[in-house]
């Protein structure tokens, strides 16, 4: 049997699907050497998905099984190929793309395939839409192996973040990907990323119903336990505060936007997939549920992340931060008329700025003068048609232990930064 | 998109020793010489001696098929080429000379040529062939049922289990195996393992007839023995079951279904009982998935009894990459003014 020959258009077609020694530049690689770098570094290796154990014992296992198996393909082992995959698919029987390869190494042992997932003609008719999104999955999986995340950089989103923030999540939608991040006494530091699928109609979430996931940045509110769900949530779920303060100045609509799990006979989903929501497998999101805290752990949504080394972030964090200062500097003085200037005239919290103002007279009052301290900031950058800060931190006034915990939403215009929303959250 | 040359190697591997040992054990000591030459990598040595062998012996498929895989490994390829090919045309019955050619055509980057090469060496054995065809039969259902579950799709219309081709003719005896004779009578698991026959012809025989007994026996199954009619031959009945045959030849090849299964009765005893619904399916399944068909049908011979006749012949039959020819046996019984297909056995 012409074994040798299916070897070659498998290896081909999954060779080419794997990108093997056609590294891609990583975002805008110009920018940073340091990624440039690093993908000719990968390129050397001519071991591209090399950083799959990065991800450790538990996370995205049957993944990197699955990228296993494409390795083998490219090495032309189609017969351990083919045990592999049996045994993942025993594993995994939902998982619908393992089967795909798994039905495409049966296919080549008894004739020639011509592409990734040739499913004979009229097997696919009805479906081949199906395909195209098994297709669609594993390209957004291999495209988020291949290009991996530069060591050491973050997300350029996450400009401070405070000790309370102890996790922090960032999803990038064009790769299909949710990246956790733990934020140790030395920084950010990525501990596993995970495949995931956005709304049917992608991103950009504007009105109640539009199918889309909303971009922006956003808080775990809480933590629903899969028993308390419909099985279509799978093992559980971590809603998020959209719409946000920006959103709703934005006018934009809708609600229950969640992490969640997948529905039962469905390990994961296409990457199109969802009402809105960031869905994950199961076993994926049960470790995101296991590691992070409500309330503290920002959800960044991107379109496509902008990895940047977490020193470069300081110019604008201190720029920002003056900024703040001042604010408080004023806000200290109980000069109302001075410490006004910093709010949007648009600002509004439920309250107008003139409503707005006499209560904060009443809170400077009470104060008495005390110099205000700033502790445990956390600030988060959000750029799209314009820019904002979401700025957490702990008010407290000198010579008392604890205050509040503010978030602002500053919003930067002409070239000024001016307090759009503010609100006590805990 | 670029294989190397190394992981061709890696796919396909050489049959170096395999004739010379088993087979021709009497007078390997000459052989043994060369082979354990060629085991230590002495190829240059090891091509000095057979050739100076082949002066005495020229034809000898053994020296001939030891001095190809030295040949290719002392890079000459082309010729290693020409002596495994020499011996395909001298020896077609053998399988290891075309694998080797097979895997010198790959790694060449000649894969057409390989794979035909590969062919040839499974086609040395009609059980080879049938084997090998089922097994691809295996892999395609299995195949479609990872992507029934990859497309999510209901199972159930693909659910019929594949009717895998018994091997009802027992491997015909070749120039390497002379006595298979006691093979084909009983089919039962009750056959005495036998150890290898010791072969003593002049000839290499493949790996496989060196075991002949057992594993061939395992896979024939019981034939459906026509009952021997003893009646005299009626002419005109006997030309309509030969056009009735003809017509069922041409239908199979022209991948006609509806002639193809309307020439099977009603009452026609399919294989293993199975319903005739599954039947017509596994029929059409096979029938419509191969690219071009041919069956030939020769040596026809017909007996007419009354309304049932019984048509012997011999069916030549190419279809996808198979190539078998196989003694076939139809009873037939005529229905109206038809003569329709009451039972279909493979094997003499």
């Amino acid at each position: 049997m012409p074994r040798l020959i299916q070897n070659l258009l498998t290896f081909g077609l999954l060779a080419f699907s794997l990108g093997l020694g056609t590294g891609q530049a990583w975002g805008k690689s110009a920018q940073h050497g340091k990624i440039s770098h690093h993908v000719k570094a990968t390129k050397a290796a001519a071991k591209p998905v090399r950083h799959v154990t990065f991800n450790g014992p538990n996370a995205g296992l049957a993944e990197a099984r699955l990228i296993e198996i494409y390795q083998l393909i490219g090495k032309a082992d189609t017969a351990r190929a083919l045990l592999k995959a049996e045994q993942l698919v025993t594993e995994f029987p939902t998982f619908a793309l393992a089967q795909l390869v798994y039905g495409d190494l049966l296919s080549a042992r008894s004739r020639p395939l011509n592409r990734f997932g040739d499913v004979p003609a009229e097997q696919l008719k009805n479906v081949s839409s199906a395909l195209n999104e098994l297709q669609d999955e594993s390209r957004m999986r291999l495209k988020a192996l291949r290009e991996r995340p530069p060591a050491g950089m973050v997300p350029a989103e996450f400009v401070q973040l405070s000790r309370y923030n102890k996790h922090a999540i960032a999803v990038d939608a064009d790769r299909s990907r949710l990246y956790l991040f733990e934020n140790r006494g030395n920084g950010l530091s990525l501990v596993a990323d995970y495949y995931i699928s956005v709304g049917k109609l992608g991103i950009e979430k504007m009105v109640e119903g539009d199918q889309r996931t909303p971009l922006g940045i956003y808080f775990v509110t809480s933590k629903l336990d899969a028993k308390n769900l419909k099985d279509f949530y799978g093992a559980g779920a971590l809603p998020i505060n959209y719409p946000n303060e920006l959103d709703l100045k934005r006018g934009k609509t809708g609600g229950g936007i969640w992490l969640h799990g997948s529905p039962p006979g469905e390990f994961s989903r296409r990457p199109l997939a969802s009402d809105g929501c960031v869905a994950l497998a199961n076993p994926d999101l049960e470790q995101i549920m296991r590691t992070v805290e409500v309330r503290s752990t920002p959800v960044l949504i991107s379109r496509s992340l902008k990895w940047v080394p977490p020193q470069s972030m300081q110019p604008r964090f201190q720029e920002f931060k003056t900024h703040l200062d001042a604010w408080l500097k004023a806000k200290s003085a109980g000069d109302v008329n001075q410490f006004s200037q910093f709010y949007a005239p648009d600002f509004n919290n439920g309250k107008t700025l003139t409503e707005w103002l006499p209560k904060l007279r009443n809170q400077v009052a009470a104060v008495q003068g005390r110099q205000l301290a700033i502790k445990d900031l956390s600030l988060l950058h959000w750029v799209d048609t314009s820019e904002t800060m979401v700025v957490t931190f702990g008010e407290v006034a000198a010579g008392q232990r604890s205050g509040s915990t503010l978030r602002q939403y500053w919003s930067r215009q002409q070239n000024q930064w001016k307090i759009i929303h503010e609100g006590v959250i805990g | 998109m670029k294989l190397t040359r190394s992981v061709v190697l890696i796919a396909l591997r050489l049959i170096t020793l395999a004739a010379a040992c088993t087979a021709l054990t009497s007078q390997a000591d000459g052989y043994a010489d060369i082979s354990q030459l060629v085991k230590n990598n002495k190829f240059a040595e090891a091509l000095t001696q057979v050739d100076s062998q082949l002066v005495s012996k020229p034809t000898d498929p053994q020296l001939r098929f030891l001095k190809g895989v030295i040949q290719r490994n002392l890079g000459k390829q082309n010729e290693a080429v020409a002596t495994f090919t020499k011996l395909t045309q001298d020896y077609p019955e053998l399988p290891e000379p075309y694998n080797n050619l097979a895997v010198l055509y790959a790694s060449q980057g000649q894969y057409d040529k390989a794979r035909a090469a590969l062919e040839m060496a499974i086609r040395t054995n009609p059980s080879y062939a049938t084997a090998h065809e089922n097994m691809g039969d295996v892999y395609a259902r299995l195949a479609s049922q990872a992507y029934n579950k990859a497309l999510q799709l209901d199972s159930s219309n693909h659910a019929l289990p594949p009717k895998l081709a018994l091997i009802r003719e027992v491997f015909k005896p070749n120039l390497a195996n002379p006595k298979p004779a006691a093979v084909s009578s009983t089919a039962t698991a009750t056959v005495t393992p036998a150890p290898a026959t010791p072969v003593t012809v002049n000839k290499p025989a493949p790996t496989s007839s060196a075991t002949p007994a057992k594993p061939v026996t395992a896979i024939s199954a019981p034939v459906a023995v026509a009952k021997p009619i003893p009646t005299p031959l009626e002419s005109d009945a006997s030309k309509e079951v030969e056009a009735a045959v003809m017509a069922w030849a041409q239908a199979w090849s022209d991948k006609n279904m509806e002639t193809y299964l309307a020439a099977y009765s009603r009452n026609f005893a399919t294989p293993n009982n199975q319903p005739r619904s599954a039947w017509e399916k596994d029929r059409r399944d096979r029938i419509t998935g191969k690219s071009r068909i041919s069956v030939k049908v020769s040596e026809l011979r017909i007996q007419v009894t009354g309304n049932e006749a019984i048509a012997k012949f011999r069916q030549s039959y190419k279809g996808g990459k198979l190539s078998v020819s196989s003694s076939k046996t139809l009873q037939l019984k005529k229905q109206g003014s038809h003569w329709l297909i009451s039972r279909e056995s493979t094997g003499s």
